[in-house]
């Protein structure tokens, strides 16, 4: 389905969205708008004061379908610039918390407000449950991580507290949304909708999204935090 | 049913490792996560930091004698490993390896090993067959979780042991693919096991 193999600097920025759709989501993280024209990455990049290396190992890490090998940590930390992977990170979390979850409850709540009312009630806790979770995992990355990360660059070492403890806790946030699927899929009582349908769509398309992710926080920021940890000791 | 796990690929040859993870991909009883390692030197750090359920390992990369140390070492005790042997080998070399698979092995012969690997840690994964529909026991003791009722209480109310009321409750999980207390939730009232009253306190 997509192109397979890196993309480079002088690769037009319209290519590899065109290419591998779900990259719409990495640009805008990175505060890039659309409108780019011909442009090349690495125009488009310098122009919106985006770290260029930080922005193509990103997507050659989540378009890269077979080679899913841990990067060699040097790669990693010549190419990854941290302040620009949180701030990524950061912008992630705000689409997730303020967009992508208020936005797929509202339109579930539309899609079965013709289900009894004790069923939209469960259905609505379920998911108002899952959203806390979520808020509760990213909270203690933008409150506990990132600040350590912070200190962590202008050379200050924090006798208590390292990345490990948060990989320890780090859980795979996507799979209680499976869980949303399943039940819709398996056990809806109502009738299928349109609008039904398109609520599973997006579901599918949060599932795969958070689990991406992750994957960027378990094998590009962290590696890359465990480095600063190891150069600092 | 499937069943989430972590492998871990270490092997020097990206031919070998791409080749053994589209094989997997094909066995629809998994939902695998991969991770690929091509040096014996990252190892040891990767393991700790990923923690897999299953390592595929090429037994002639050095250290191999530690395997079981390295499995307390980094914090995955339950980790099988699996020699990928593609040449031959001292079968004595080979017993310190929880399985192997050899280059020439069928995706059934594969099949076969990991189901029996993982089949000594989940005892009654297939015991009751994958019927979905839930025995009378089970009905009663999702009702229990449904109204916030904890193991021992469920134990209680229902004169059985609180291990009994675990593997019940882990059965329940399987059937239905339902493994949170507000997923079992939606299942109830959906099927009307429960009324909204009871679970309004």
């Amino acid at each position: 389905m997509y192109k397979k193999g890196k993309y480079q600097e002088t690769d037009r920025m319209s290519d590899l969205i065109c290419e591998n759709y779900p990259m719409v989501l990495v640009m805008s993280r990175f505060g890039i708008a659309l409108g780019f024209g011909e442009k090349n990455i690495g125009e488009v990049c310098r122009q919106n004061g985006v770290h260029t290396r930080t922005f193509l190992t990103l997507v050659n890490f989540l378009t890269d379908k077979i080679e899913t090998s841990v990067l060699p940590i040097e790669n990693i930390t010549s190419s990854i610039s941290l302040d620009a992977l949180m701030s990524y990170l950061h912008r992630a979390h705000d689409y997730f918390l303020n967009f992508r979850l208020p936005h797929l409850r509202r339109k579930l709540m539309n899609a079965i407000s013709d289900c009894p009312e004790e069923v939209v009630f469960v259905i609505r806790k379920f998911f108002d449950e899952y959203a806390a979770e979520v808020n509760k995992h990213m909270s203690y990355e933008e409150k506990t991580v990132f600040p350590y990360v912070r200190s962590l660059l202008a050379g200050k070492k924090d006798g208590k507290y390292n990345i490990s403890i948060f990989s320890k806790r780090h859980d795979q946030i996507e799979m209680k949304i499976v869980e949303l699927k399943n039940i819709l899929l398996m056990y809806y009582p109502g009738e299928g909708t349109y609008i039904l349908n398109s609520v599973l769509f997006d579901i599918f398309a949060t599932e795969e999204d958070l689990a991406s992710h992750n994957r960027v926080e378990d094998y590009l920021f962290v590696p890359a935090i465990l480095a600063l940890e190891k150069q600092l000791h | 049913m499937t069943t989430s796990l972590k492998v871990m690929i270490a092997e020097p040859s990206v031919i070998i490792r791409s080749g053994l993870e589209t094989l997997l991909k094909r066995l629809s009883d998994y939902r695998l996560q991969f991770v690929e390692i091509p040096t014996h030197e990252s190892l040891l750090e990767a393991l700790r930091i990923h923690k897999p359920d299953i390592l595929f390992i090429n037994p002639s990369w050095p250290g191999y004698f530690h395997l079981q140390e390295w499995k307390e070492e980094v914090g995955c005790p339950h980790m099988k490993c699996i020699a990928l042997v593609y040449t031959v080998m001292d079968n004595q070399q080979l017993r310190v390896y929880d399985e192997q698979i050899h280059i020439f092995d069928s995706l059934e012969e594969i099949k076969q090993k990991l189901e029996r690997l993982l089949a000594q840690e989940l005892p009654t994964a297939s015991e009751e067959g994958d019927s979905q529909i839930l025995s009378i026991r089970e009905k009663e003791i999702v009702v229990c979780v449904v109204k916030g009722m904890t193991n021992r209480e469920i134990a209680d109310a229902l004169y059985l042991s609180t291990h009994t009321v675990i593997t019940h409750r882990r059965n329940i999980a399987r059937k239905l693919q339902i493994h949170s207390a507000s997923g079992l939730t939606i299942y109830a009232i959906v099927n009307k096991l429960v009324e909204l009253s009871d679970i309004q306190q």
